[in-house]
């Protein structure tokens, strides 16, 4: 601090000075840009339009896109303060490799080299699929399509997942089983538009909270939310279900049996449209209101109001987010959500949908064109005709697609803790805060030969456990596409240069393509994001994401659009099915029933709380962007445990005390005790974003059998005063 | 909670087939609603600009306050809008709703009242209590005054800075960053009749929010109508000290020893013409002076010190300043008149006790405000006169060992101020008011040991000033009583707990 500004002459008045601007209007002089560029937000899949503002070559400031038709002129706190999480601290500038034990800067050179040489060498040694890959959620769209032809037809291995798969797996082996293809079916339009907005399992006001404002909009709505804690979003609730963790698959087939009993099933378009129904009307005579009722801990009432509200309504609608996916029974409980809505018909119209609320902004690029739980396209791994389709596409060998799919996430982890994968490429994500039960994957990674991070931030948790980490561009720095949740492709746009020697990922990719000598064969001709969008492009046309009428210039002229998209096609609002055929060969959809089971690891004597995870507003998933953020830092600084008061007597806690989350896995160590009633007796709550102290040292490692979706939200704890036992 | 079902469709009735719905008649049309969250009609006579905030709609994502933030241009520490959180009931019929406070401009503007450069002004045309970062010379006695914690210091600055209702936002036609900014429509600006609000401002108050009656908040909050009896704050269990002020320490405990020692060298130049006394009066203004050229380094922006004047017709702070200098004028008169062995002492010094007396008064006054309820009670008038007794008296018997009666003042100082803590800590640990039991709370937790000695350096300074003559002994008398005062001041300082918005629980106690 100046002398002058100690004595007060200085009041930093220029710093602090106001002025107007046509694009801004008044407000903080430091934050009117020179320009503004058109993008979209880089957090979460609702995929809000937004602007970045630059000045001197620095994104200075956001704002909302006013013309995009997601957010409506809004964004959340996180795409609110966007611009800081481009030129922060943590950012990677250069390669690093680690030599004599210690990260050191080194060429691009000389790391794109190291990567293909080892990768090579450890394949050489261990074979094709000892080379595991885990990317993400994040990348643009491009990004994703090139990667997995880098993975699959340049590397070979076949053992290739996304974080996704952390996050919405369950929802992508739901939609599968049901209606014989990935793809959400409905648009937010139907939060608006539904009688009934019934939500399960899903904290939109926390994790989604622009599509509140969907909600908020809808006049003759009642909303029913279903969550074991008093959410946010249960705040917003005309009908609350305080059902007991994990007995949401016991709730849903308690609607359909009274839906059933009470003669509230729309038979025309059962029979039409579905397969199964005798065979789930003998399933589901075992789950009597009074049964549910037992199990779910909500009384006859509550189920009969909500099987009711949802039978009786013109348009219902079923959200779902983590609650449902992140669990051993994932698949099953959207495929139960999906029986309630071939029942009653409530697919395919304005306002009726089961809509997975998906999680990171371009989870569905990756659903849509990687080669992680199937083929670009949706095609399917066992389907050679979809193999053969890809291979006259690509002009390659159909034989260098595998006939089925290679390891997913979780699975790939346990290899490498068996020594099966011993070279590892780690992109966009950061798994030794994010996967459950953290011991597992220390243990694998200490094993691997070789593991490469590519990443926008470092040091991150797992940049410190890498051979050599790759600085990537981040949003704000590169272009591409993201697909949201509504199947609506949005341009990304770049605003700033990359920061040091970062490189987009694109690039990345082309350059260890190019080391590999497999550039020209897999991306002829490429140049930019644009070249691979336009190959994309034609890979769709046809299958049920169809990208074929979309291009970079329509996205500039007509703004995001939703897919299937052919060439001219309308720009309404589209829902996938609305004529009731569904992607299975007879284009009927299968009613999918699986018997509901108690969460696999229930509460004892010794961990008698059951712990559930979850989010909160200010922050993104594993905190490596909003860490960087002072305002969100300054609103949310620390993870804490919510418990309720009585169980807190019992053990003598208060409030703000620093207690130990404690499981047969693990501790967490010193995390902020709150008590609150908006959690049941005999439960806790915990959010996961925060490193400092991982909630992921104590979850369970039990995962769904189809979508291999880890069960994040219950396991048994029990809770220390910090430093009570050594 | 208006459920379209109701329990008489309990009744499990066989409802029609309804293959026949087709889409268009199951699309529910939307009533395109215009939701006008600014004014749209010009100010009239009487009338102001206020917040209305919806506590129904409002979902805690907090993108008001990072609006704010952006729109001034703010560091994250700073928040001229904050969201707190407030909860009841039991589970599952548990709450949790949000407060989303800006400033409340209001009608009768405490941190206007109490600012003691006229940096505030209530716009007279929309009635937006203002506040000038030029005319602010950084005392922050505004952020002791407001009981919402509003106006906010910015050390990097040396001035405070309050939401303005982005007055200039809505002079273009524009919403206010916050209203902006909200997904929900929660913060609206509306236009409310001044003399109306005044007679029924009763829905200014919600939980989590100080009483509107200290300075008539003019945001209208509208509550939930399913809102539980015991929704309440949940920042209640970590109350952290408050900001110790050391310039403002010494200010008060050296000036408070300066007019207790003139009152003393008063009566006994008085009682016995003749003593020396030139040499302790030199020594007690020298003492003030320090502690009045020191009082500007508590201000942001020292250099502007002269202008704490300009307040006088309405804030104590100015009062305190013109009386503690006009005191140490007449003081030095006085000191001025016992060395030169001037006629008209007792007259002089009269006037020099009066001054200083009413010095110590603004200096009590200006503590006593409604938003510090620990501060605002007759106990802190008690406080600065004892101090003043004991620590006055102490000085002089330092000089006048034999003077008896002196030792007695001192000792009778003493024990007020012993009786005073007392009586202060007793009365606040059985208050009902949650900021006085706090502020007990803190004494007699995280500051207890501090409480206990300065309680026990007090003893002392009774019991020792009746035992001895001894200079030496009175000097050390002197320097422990003295410890314990700046200990005391030190203690009355941090364990203040001023009322503000209910805090959100992971921001950490009770914020700024």
């Amino acid at each position: 601090m100046s002398l002058s500004q100690l004595l007060g002459f200085d009041t930093l008045q220029k710093d602090y000075a106001f002025d107007r601007s046509a694009s801004t209007g008044y407000t903080s002089a430091k934050k009117i840009p020179e320009k503004w560029v058109a993008t979209t937000c880089g957090y979460c899949s609702v995929g809000c339009g937004i602007e970045l503002g630059v000045k001197e070559g620095k994104a200075i400031a956001t704002r909302p896109l006013a013309s995009h038709p997601v957010n409506r002129g809004k964004l959340c706190p996180k795409g609110l303060s966007e611009h800081y999480i481009i030129d922060a601290e943590n950012r990677l500038k250069h390669p690093m490799l680690r030599k004599n034990g210690k990260l050191v800067r080194v060429t691009w050179e000389e790391a794109l080299t190291t990567l293909v040489e080892k990768f090579r060498a450890t394949q050489t040694k261990y074979g094709a699929d000892s080379l595991g890959v885990l990317s993400t959620g994040q990348l643009v769209t491009e990004e994703f399509y090139t990667l997995g032809k880098l993975i699959q037809l340049g590397f070979g291995t076949k053992n290739y997942d996304g974080n996704t798969t952390l996050c919405m797996a369950s929802a992508v082996s739901g939609y599968k089983t049901s209606f014989g293809s990935d793809g959400p079916p409905g648009a937010y339009e139907d939060m608006e538009k539904a009688d009934v907005v019934f939500l399960i399992g899903a904290n939109i006001a926390d994790n989604h909270p622009i599509l509140c404002q969907c909600i908020e909009a809808n006049p003759h709505k009642t909303v029913i939310v279903a969550d074991p804690r008093v959410s946010k979003t249960a705040m917003m609730a005309d009908l609350f279900l305080p059902l007991k963790p994990r007995t949401d698959l016991a709730l849903l087939h308690g609607m359909a049996h009274i839906l059933i009993a009470h003669n509230m099933v729309n038979r025309e378009y059962v029979d039409a449209h579905t397969n199964g129904f005798d065979a789930m009307v003998e399933f589901l005579k075992d789950y009597t209101p009074e049964k549910v009722s037992e199990i779910t801990g909500l009384s006859q009432e509550l189920i009969y109001k909500t099987a009711f509200l949802y039978g009786r309504a013109k348009a219902g609608f079923i959200g779902w987010t983590m609650g449902v996916n992140h669990s051993t029974q994932g698949t099953a409980t959207v495929n139960a959500i999906n029986n309630l809505a071939l029942l009653t018909g409530q697919i395919g119209r304005a306002g009726a949908s089961p809509l997975s609320i998906t999680g990171q902004c371009n989870a569905m690029g990756t659903r849509e064109t990687g080669f992680t739980s199937g083929l670009p396209g949706y095609r399917k791994f066992d389907s050679p005709s979809d193999r053969a389709e890809l291979a006259a596409l690509w002009n390659v060998d159909e034989a260098r697609f595998p006939a089925k799919r290679g390891l997913a996430y979780p699975d790939i982890v346990e290899a490498t803790v068996a020594n099966k994968i011993k070279a590892l490429w780690i992109i966009a994500t950061n798994p030794l805060v994010s996967f459950p039960n953290q011991d597992t994957l220390r243990q694998g990674l200490s094993n691997l030969d070789f593991l490469v991070v590519q990443d926008g931030y470092h040091p991150t948790p797992t940049t410190e456990y890498a051979d050599l980490v790759l600085p990537a561009a981040i949003w704000g720095e590169k272009e591409g596409t993201y697909t949201n949740t509504e199947r609506r492709v949005s341009k990304v746009n770049k605003a700033v240069e990359p920061i040091g020697e970062a490189r987009s990922d694109f690039n990345i990719f082309l350059d260890v393509a190019e080391k590999l000598g497999c550039r020209e064969e897999l991306y002829p001709r490429w140049t930019t994001v644009e070249d691979a969008f336009n190959e994309w492009r034609k890979v769709s046309e046809g299958r049920l994401c169809d990208y074929s009428g979309i291009s970079y210039d329509l996205l500039a002229e007509k703004g995001a659009v939703q897919w299937p998209f052919t060439e001219g096609a309308s720009l309404e609002t589209s829902r996938l099915y609305a004529d009731g055929k569904f992607e299975f060969a007879d284009r009927r959809a299968k009613l999918v029933c699986e018997a509901w089971q108690p969460f696999p690891e229930q509460p004892s004597a010794g961990y008698p709380l059951i712990l559930n995870t979850g989010r909160t507003v200010e922050h993104w998933h594993t905190r490596t962007k909003t860490k960087e953020v002072p305002i969100l830092e300054r609103l949310s600084p620390v993870a804490w445990l919510e418990m309720n008061p009585r169980d807190a007597k019992l053990a003598g806690l208060r409030s703000h005390d620093p207690v130990d989350v404690v499981s047969r896995r693990g501790r967490v160590k010193g995390v902020e005790l709150r008590l609150t009633e908006i959690v049941a007796p005999g439960q806790v709550f915990m959010p996961f974003h925060f490193f400092e102290t991982n909630v992921n040292e104590v979850t369970q490692g039990a995962f769904d059998p189809i979508s291999r979706e880890p069960n994040y939200k219950q396991c048994a704890v029990r809770i220390e005063r910090t430093g009570a036992t050594k | 909670m208006n459920l379209p079902l109701l329990e008489s469709d309990l009744v499990y009735m066989p409802v029609v087939l309804r293959g026949s719905v087709s889409p268009a008649e199951a699309l529910v049309q939307i009533q395109g609603e215009p939701r006008t969250l600014i004014p749209t009609r010009p100010l009239e006579e009487g009338e102001q600009y206020r917040f209305h905030f919806d506590m129904k709609k409002c979902i805690g994502c907090k993108c008001c306050v990072v609006a704010c933030n952006e729109q001034n241009g703010n560091p994250a520490a700073i928040n001229w809008r904050r969201v707190g959180e407030v909860e009841g009931g039991y589970y599952p019929q548990a709450q949790r709703y949000h407060l989303s406070m800006g400033c409340n401009h209001c009608v009768e503007p405490s941190c206007l009242i109490g600012c003691p450069v006229e940096a505030y002004t209530k716009d007279t045309r929309t009635g937006v209590v203002l506040h000038s970062a030029d005319a602010c010379i950084g005392c922050q006695y505004c952020t002791w005054n407001c009981s919402y914690g509003v106006p906010q210091y910015n050390a990097e600055r040396g001035v405070v800075g309050k939401c303005d209702m982005c007055h200039n936002r809505l002079d273009d036609g524009a919403a206010p960053a916050c209203v902006n900014a909200c997904p929900e429509g929660a913060i609206q600006i509306e236009i409310v009749n001044i003399a109306e609000w005044r007679k029924d401002y009763l829905s200014a108050n919600a939980p989590g929010l100080p009483s509107a009656d200290d300075s008539i908040s003019t945001t209208r909050v509208t509550l939930p109508d399913n809102l539980l009896p015991d929704t309440g704050r949940v920042d209640t269990h970590r109350v952290p000290l408050e900001h110790p002020h050391w310039p403002l320490v010494f200010v008060l405990v050296l000036t408070q020893l300066s007019v207790g020692a003139f009152a003393v060298l008063w009566l006994l130049d008085s009682l016995t013409p003749g003593s020396d006394l030139f040499l302790s009066a030199l020594a007690s203004l020298g003492l003030a002076s320090i502690a009045l050229g020191a009082a500007p380094l508590h201000l942001g922006r020292p250099a502007f010190a002269w202008r704490a004047l300009k307040g006088i017709r309405r804030s104590w702070l100015s009062r305190e300043v013109a009386a503690l200098s006009v005191f140490a004028g007449v003081a030095g008169g006085f000191a001025g008149m016992l060395f030169l062995d001037l006629p008209g002492r007792p007259l002089a010094g009269f006037l020099t006790l009066l001054s200083g007396a009413v010095g110590v008064l603004c200096s009590a006054k200006l503590y006593m405000v409604p938003a510090r309820p620990s501060w605002n009670t007759r106990y802190t008038l008690a406080e600065f006169f004892s101090t003043a007794l004991l620590l006055g008296s102490l000085f002089v018997h330092v000089m006048s060992p034999e003077q008896a009666w002196v030792g007695w003042a001192a000792a009778a100082g003493g024990a007020a101020q012993l009786l005073t803590q007392t009586l202060k800590f007793l009365t606040m640990s059985q208050s009902e008011t949650f900021e006085l039991r706090a502020s007990s709370l803190l004494l007699s937790g995280i500051v207890r040991r501090h409480f206990l000695i300065r309680m026990g350096v007090l003893v002392a300074a009774i019991v020792l000033p009746l035992t001895t003559t001894s200079v030496a002994l009175s000097a050390a008398t002197l320097t422990l009583a003295i410890a314990g005062e700046i200990l005391g001041r030190w203690l009355f300082f941090v364990s203040v707990v001023p009322k503000n918005i209910a805090a959100a629980f992971t921001t950490g106690g009770r914020a700024a």
